[in-house]
């Protein structure tokens, strides 16, 4: 990770340390074959379930820079260590020139910055896009040319093509779950990527993660995992999404500094998911049946 | 010569011209006085008659009277008292003669009662009722001859009160009066001395303001009394009486009500509870006695040492709102149910049942439903427990109210408890028993166990449980094992239910029949029970069982291991029934302390397991004949925690589900079940009891039972999201299909009523009841289509022209169809002047989603039974002219006869045609709907196209059968209709109330006249529906609706169309103001 207080350049940013991941499956085999043969992996899971923590990983182990978006200036690549690795977090008003770049004013006129898929394609990142259902749908205009034989961006405004870099490999998250049946991902997007899908982890696999992550013993890890169990049977009955590792790891994070279990799951889990007093009550319930 | 005798000669000439019998009571009474009396007295005696048959012409029967009475008074009758019989003798000769009869009648009588010092208050009392006119008179006289009845009963004083009443009672009727007066004494004695005066006392209130209501009060007044508590029967009547007094209506039956109530309150707790209303009764008198007629009904929810809490709540309502206090103590407010519900400790299953399902699923994650107990033994398939928790597999089933515990807390835990433990069954697999599954602790001896070889059973476990000859001790037992294991499950996976688990375990444990009381099997038995209730402590044995008490003590603590499945719970059985076989089943004759813990303590329980897991050859299990002294074996006593367990029932009925889906699949189950199965299973199964479940004989009994459990099996199993949302909602509707297709299928819905006098809702008060409206023909709708073609066409062109704005130009894009002109200039003077120019200069059309749902709501009550008056048939009343009249008049009966007037309805009907045609031009979603009904617990409310159908020629054919029907309850019907939108997931949700307007309906408001009730409660449902982002819309076909409608809708948008004509005008107007 990047120290705190350092501004790096978009593509400067590389995992250094390994993060911790915990296989679940095959699904690292799976992604490192598809990045060998440079098929572009699509990765579906409800949210926090560990999609972004993967890719990182991945990243990482891969031997593969990683950037994120930031403000700042073009910096030089460096081939020989940890390469850049861009994450873009999708929203409903990002274009496509939200990708690509655009010209920027300048003192001396007008002056011409790339976007973070160019960069990526230029300095053969591995990209992810986050919740890529969620962007405006002229983006898919750009993922298309990238994701098939010809591995090309064009870039409209300047009238180029930039042909991606060896080591480039798009890679899309969604999630099926929460997005409304308007933002489904058509077909002929969706079929130009691997599908790698992403499910919560078993009770002892969760619980070891949480208790790697926030520091709780196990005892109390299984116990949260649990919880995320029971309350996840509660998806599609008054809870639209279930509960994420993420959010379980919160908890536990708090019980270590000391909040009572009771109180962190209320704050890390009840009330984080839903404001339905119902569910919010049922989920209660669940809470005061497992922690003492 | 005698004095007797001097004085009857002297006075013989003045007995001339009267009836002889009068001189000869004249010779008796001085001869028999004459010992009694000196000679003066005789005399003054004597002198008294004489001047009695000289008063008038009629007196000298009252005189015959005083002559008679002499000597029937009492021996050591003071002379005053002769004297001053003779005065009011007199006197009340002089007003009425036979008034004077009775009253020397039964002086004598009377008098020993009385005593001679209370004669001229009881002459008092007579004359006090006479008014001068003979009916009066004659109930004077009764009064006077009941005396030696009345005071052989009652005191003067009292007298004196029920003269007050008599009297009072006789200005309005003399019948009623004489008819009480001729009950008193009976009535009177039945009462205690104390209670007679109130009891007089609320008589006279009563006659003074419900008079009425007297015979009532006398007739069953007493019994009522006596259903208060002795030592506060007074207050309760002087009470009563102060609402007498305060108020004129309905005073007996408030009387009666309360009086009732308190006869099912503890007696003891009368004085609290009379206290209380005694507290209100300055404020409300109507209040004091509600809230003694609802005492019953709150002291179900609360304890008596609360009642104070919520009566004192109430009072502050009281104090501040007259009305809201007495809804509050009518129990008619929401208010009221809220600090009912605060304050009680009891749990209800309603009020928590959502909770507890979402729970349940949590826990299990199943899609599990909540119900009562009582729908499951309803459904007669086995379980005949009301009050016992269970689970058929895909419901939980709990008792309806928990007040075990003197807290909310602690009943709500206990609730939780019960479901979790019912939950836990089907998250740790109780059911999920499968004969050759190996078990994970013990060394399987199913498999070798010789089974009968023409077994053919129909689940697992009816499978396991052939394997003993004795089932109802395999299936006892089997009970403990599971029961062990699944609470062990508990303590170890939900540490935060582990204290009340413990706690109720602990005082399942002190409940338990002393052990060394029972039959040895029996005590061995509940010896497992105490250990599987974590009770080992309290196992108790006869020192030559030790062994046995041993072994099934450490199998059962096997099964508390994490590994444990519902198959080690079957070897478990397996061992432990063999062990209770080894024992008789006979009294414990022995005379040595039965041992227990510390003596063996818990190391020894750890055997050697192999012992127990016989090896080699099929085995037999023993039957365990019964030998001389042995007792009848008996189940051990329930444990209320843990609830029904009926494996085998549950195993079949899932399997039988199972069957139905694939039927309905068009599959058949390879291993269907056999009619044969199922009977055989029920008849041996030790989990039915089929006597106690329903009375016939056996064959009989076995087929409803078989046709109840397939029919279970079959009904698909209602959505329960769908019951979270309705849970009153009448469940009766699963009919079976085919049967009867004919009967409707009514829902009823409950919906609160605003009480607008007390500010508060009546919670539940309205029963919605719907149904699908009957079909008729198809013809109308066709003929209206036809009747009003261009109107049609017409509506529908401008419905059509709506759909082009369907699409809406946006602008400021910075992508788009086209450039936008001005942004354009804008970005090209930006970038002249140097600038940075906006990029968003494109405008496109985006097609709106119209996201649109639409109710209708048709008034079909009688009113709209009335024409419409078109202004043009009005006969304009200025003009005098007769003959002008008469011309008017036939014109118009010529244009009725040609074309028949209007009438409301079928102006709804039609405009609900054309409605139609509109919408399904525009294709928004939309429902119709008729209400009517009468009474509260009676809102019809019918269905004419719900908001998922399609219109086609049911739509069509139920519009013909649009009718007046009766009232108008607008507020229930306009809530359950927002209910219908509230489902729909539309963005616009519009309500179109169709009506006359005029709500109207028995109960709603005072009486009949009052407008106002109806009117707030219509205008408060309106402004629910607005809360819930409905609109409202009121359209009325009535010109005089104009008054009401303007009260009722307020802000809310209403319009009145005369005609239909003018409907295709306005619709797409109105349609797209509401719609955008």
């Amino acid at each position: 990770m990047a120290p705190g207080g350092l501004v790096l350049a978009a593509e400067e940013f590389t995992v250094r340390e390994e993060p911790y991941y915990l296989p679940l499956g095959d699904e690292i085999e799976l992604f490192e074959a598809a990045f060998e043969q440079r098929i572009p992996v699509l990765l579906k899971g409800p949210t926090g379930c560990g999609k972004t923590r993967f890719v990182e990983y991945m990243s990482w182990r891969l031997g593969r820079p990683m950037t994120h978006i930031s403000q700042g200036g073009e910096a030089p690549l460096d081939d020989e260590g940890p390469r850049p690795f861009v994450t873009v977090a999708c929203h409903e008003d990002l274009t496509a020139s939200d990708l690509v770049g655009r010209y920027l004013l300048d003192t001396d006129g007008t002056r011409w910055i790339d976007g973070p898929l160019t960069r990526a394609v230029k300095t053969g990142a591995i990209c992810y896009l986050d919740e890529v259902v969620e962007a405006r749908k002229d983006t898919t205009v750009l993922i298309h040319p990238l994701t098939d034989y010809r591995r090309l961006l064009p870039i409209e405004k300047l009238g180029q093509v930039v042909e991606a870099a060896d080591g480039f490999l798009l890679v899309i998250s969604y999630n099926p779950g929460y997005q409304s049946a308007l933002k489904d991902l058509k077909h002929s997007t969706r079929q130009r990527f691997i599908s790698v899908e992403f499910t919560y982890p078993t009770r002892e696999q969760e619980a070891e993660i949480i208790s790697h992550e926030s520091g709780v013993d196990m005892a109390v890890s299984i116990e949260l995992a649990k919880l995320g169990e029971k309350v996840r049977n509660l998806k599609e009955h008054g809870l639209s999404e279930g509960v994420s590792t993420r959010l379980l790891i919160y908890a536990g994070r708090l019980i270590e500094r000391g909040i009572e279990p009771r109180r962190a799951a209320q704050v890390g889990v009840t009330w984080a998911l839903t404001d339905d007093l119902e569910v919010q009550r049922s989920i209660e319930e669940v809470v005061t049946s497992i922690f003492e | 010569m005698s004095v007797a005798g001097g004085l009857i000669a002297r006075n013989r000439s003045r007995f001339d011209g009267f009836p002889e019998p009068l001189l000869e009571a004249y010779e008796s009474s001085l001869r028999a006085l004459e010992p009694r009396l000196t000679p003066t007295q005789l005399e003054g005696w004597s002198r008294g008659g004489l001047d009695l048959m000289a008063i008038s012409l009629r007196s000298w029967e009252s005189a015959a009277e005083y002559f008679k009475a002499g000597p029937r008074m009492a021996e050591a009758t003071p002379w005053d008292t002769y004297e001053q019989l003779a005065r009011e003798a007199g006197d009340l000769t002089e007003q009425s003669a036979p008034l004077a009869v009775s009253f020397l009648r039964s002086a004598p009588d009377t008098l020993t009662h009385i005593g001679p010092n209370h004669l001229a208050q009881w002459a008092d009392f007579g004359r006090r009722l006479y008014k001068g006119n003979w009916k009066s008179s004659s109930l004077a006289a009764q009064f006077y001859d009941a005396g030696p009845d009345l005071f052989g009963t009652i005191r003067v004083s009292h007298a004196g009160r029920l003269v007050l009443f008599l009297d009072e009672l006789a200005r309005h009727s003399y019948e009623l009066a004489a008819a009480c007066l001729t009950s008193a004494p009976e009535v009177l004695g039945r009462l205690e001395h104390n209670d007679r005066m109130p009891f007089l006392t609320f008589g006279v209130e009563l006659a003074q303001t419900s008079w009425a209501d007297s015979r009532l009060y006398f007739d069953r007044g007493v019994p009522l009394i006596q259903r208060v508590h002795g030592p506060v029967r007074e207050r309760y009547l002087t009470l009563a009486a102060q609402v007498a007094r305060d108020h004129s209506r309905s005073v007996f039956q408030y009387f009666e009500e309360a009086a009732h109530a308190l006869g099912e309150v503890e007696p003891d707790d009368h004085g609290i509870v009379i206290e209380l209303a005694e507290q209100l009764a300055p404020h409300s008198a109507y209040a004091a006695m509600d809230f003694i007629s609802n005492a019953p009904e709150v002291l179900e929810k609360v304890r008596i040492d609360e009642l104070g809490a919520w009566q004192n709540h109430g009072l502050g309502i009281l104090a501040s709102s007259r009305e809201g206090g007495e809804a509050y103590f009518r129990l008619q407010s929401s208010r009221g149910e809220e600090v009912l519900d605060t304050l009680s400790a009891r749990v209800e299953l309603s009020k928590v049942g959502d909770v507890l399902r979402l729970y349940g699923k949590a826990l299990t994650g199943k899609n599990i439903s909540i119900h009562a107990s009582a729908v499951l033994t309803e459904k007669g398939i086995g379980w005949v427990d009301e009050e016992r928790a269970s689970t058929d597999g895909t419901t939980i089933y709990l008792p309806e109210v928990m007040e075990l515990y003197r807290g909310k807390d602690e009943n709500f835990a206990a609730v939780k408890v019960f479901t979790t433990h019912q939950a836990a069954r089907l998250e740790f697999g109780s059911f999920a028993f499968s004969f050759s599954r190996p078990s994970t602790l013990f060394e399987d001896l199913r498999p070798t166990i010789r089974e009968a070889p023409d077994a053919n059973p129909a689940t697992e476990i009816e499978r396991f449980f052939d394997l003993f000859p004795d089932r109802t001790l395999a299936s006892d037992i089997h009970k403990v094992a599971e029961g062990t294991r699944i609470d062990a499950a508990i303590k170890r996976n939900y540490a935060g239910i582990r204290r009340s688990l413990t706690r109720m375990q602990r005082e399942e444990l002190e409940r338990r029949p002393e052990v060394s009381e029972l039959p040895l099997r029996q005590a061995f038995v509940e010896n497992l029970v105490r250990v599987s209730l974590d009770g080992i402590d309290a196992v108790r044995w006869p020192a030559a069982q030790r062994d046995a008490v041993s072994s099934g003590v450490s199998i059962l603590q096997q099964l508390m291991a994490e590994s444990a499945s519902v198959e080690d719970t079957a070897e478990a059985t397996l061992r432990l029934y063999q062990l209770a076989m080894s024992i008789r089943n006979e009294r414990d004759e022995g005379e040595e302390e039965w041992e227990g813990l510390p003596e063996m303590d818990q190391e020894s329980f750890q055997l050697d397991m192999s012992e127990l897991g016989s090896e080699g050859a099929p085995m037999e299990m023993e039957m365990g004949d019964a030998e001389d002294g042995d007792v009848d074996y008996e189940s051990p006593q329930d444990i209320d925690f843990r609830g029904d367990f009926k494996p085998e029932l549950v195993q079949l009925l899932m399997k039988l589900r199972d069957d139905a889906e694939l039927g309905d699949a068009g599959q058949i189950s390879p291993d269907q079940l056999t009619e044969e199965q199922l009977k055989e299973l029920l008849e041996k199964s030790a989990e039915i009891d089929l006597d106690s479940l329903l009375e016939g004989d056996l064959q009989n009994t076995t087929g409803m039972f078989l046709s109840n459990l397939l029919k279970e099996a079959g009904t698909p199993t209602l959505d329960s999201d769908a019951q979270s949302d309705q849970p009153l909602s009448d469940l009766s509707t699963g009919a079976e299909e085919g049967e009867e297709p004919l009967a409707p299928i009514v829902t009823t819905y409950y919906y609160d009523e605003w009480d607008f006098r007390a500010q508060d809702y009546k919670p539940r008060w309205c029963a919605v009841k719907e149904a699908d409206l009957e079909e008729g023909e198809e013809e109308f709708y066709d003929e209206t289509l036809k009747e009003y073609a261009a109107l049609v066409a017409q509506t529908r062109k401008q419905f059509e022209l709506m759909k082009p704005e369907l699409f809406r130009k946006i602008k400021k894009l910075s992508d788009g169809e086209d450039v936008e002109l001005d942004p354009a200039i804008e970005w090209m003077i930006d970038l002249r002047t140097g600038v940075s120019p906006s990029d968003k200069i494109y405008w496109r059309r985006n097609k709106v989603e119209r996201d649109v749902a639409i109710a209708f709501l048709l008034d079909m009550s009688a009113s709209t039974d009335e024409e419409i008056a078109r202004r043009d048939q009005q006969y304009d009343d200025s003009d005098d002219d007769p003959r002008k009249y008469l011309s008017w008049w036939v014109t118009k009966r010529r244009q009725e006869l040609s074309a028949p007037p209007k009438r409301i309805i079928d102006l709804e009907k039609e405009a609900t045609v054309l409605l139609i045609t509109a919408l399904e031009t525009i294709g928004d979603d939309y429902g119709i709907y008729g209400f009517s009904g009468y009474g509260r617990d009676n809102v019809e409310f019918y269905v004419l196209k719900d908001f998922d159908e399609q219109f086609g020629e049911t739509t069509k054919k139920r519009i013909d059968k649009v009718t007046p029907i009766r009232s108008t309850r607008m507020g229930p019907a306009i809530r359950h209709a927002v209910h219908k939108l509230s489902e729909t997931e539309a963005k616009v949700r519009i309500l179109v109330l169709l009506s006359d307007g005029r709500p109207q309906d028995h109960g709603y408001g005072r009486d009949r006249t009052e407008k106002e009730y109806a009117i707030h409660d219509t205008k408060q449902a309106l402004n629910e529906a607005k809360r819930e982002g409905i609109t409202p819309f009121a359209l009325t076909v009535d010109r005089a609706g104009h008054d009401y409608l303007k009260t009722m809708c307020e802000d809310m948008g209403y319009e009145v169309v005369g005609d239909i004509e003018s409907l295709p005008r306005r619709l797409p107007a109105l349609y797209r103001s509401l719609t955008e």
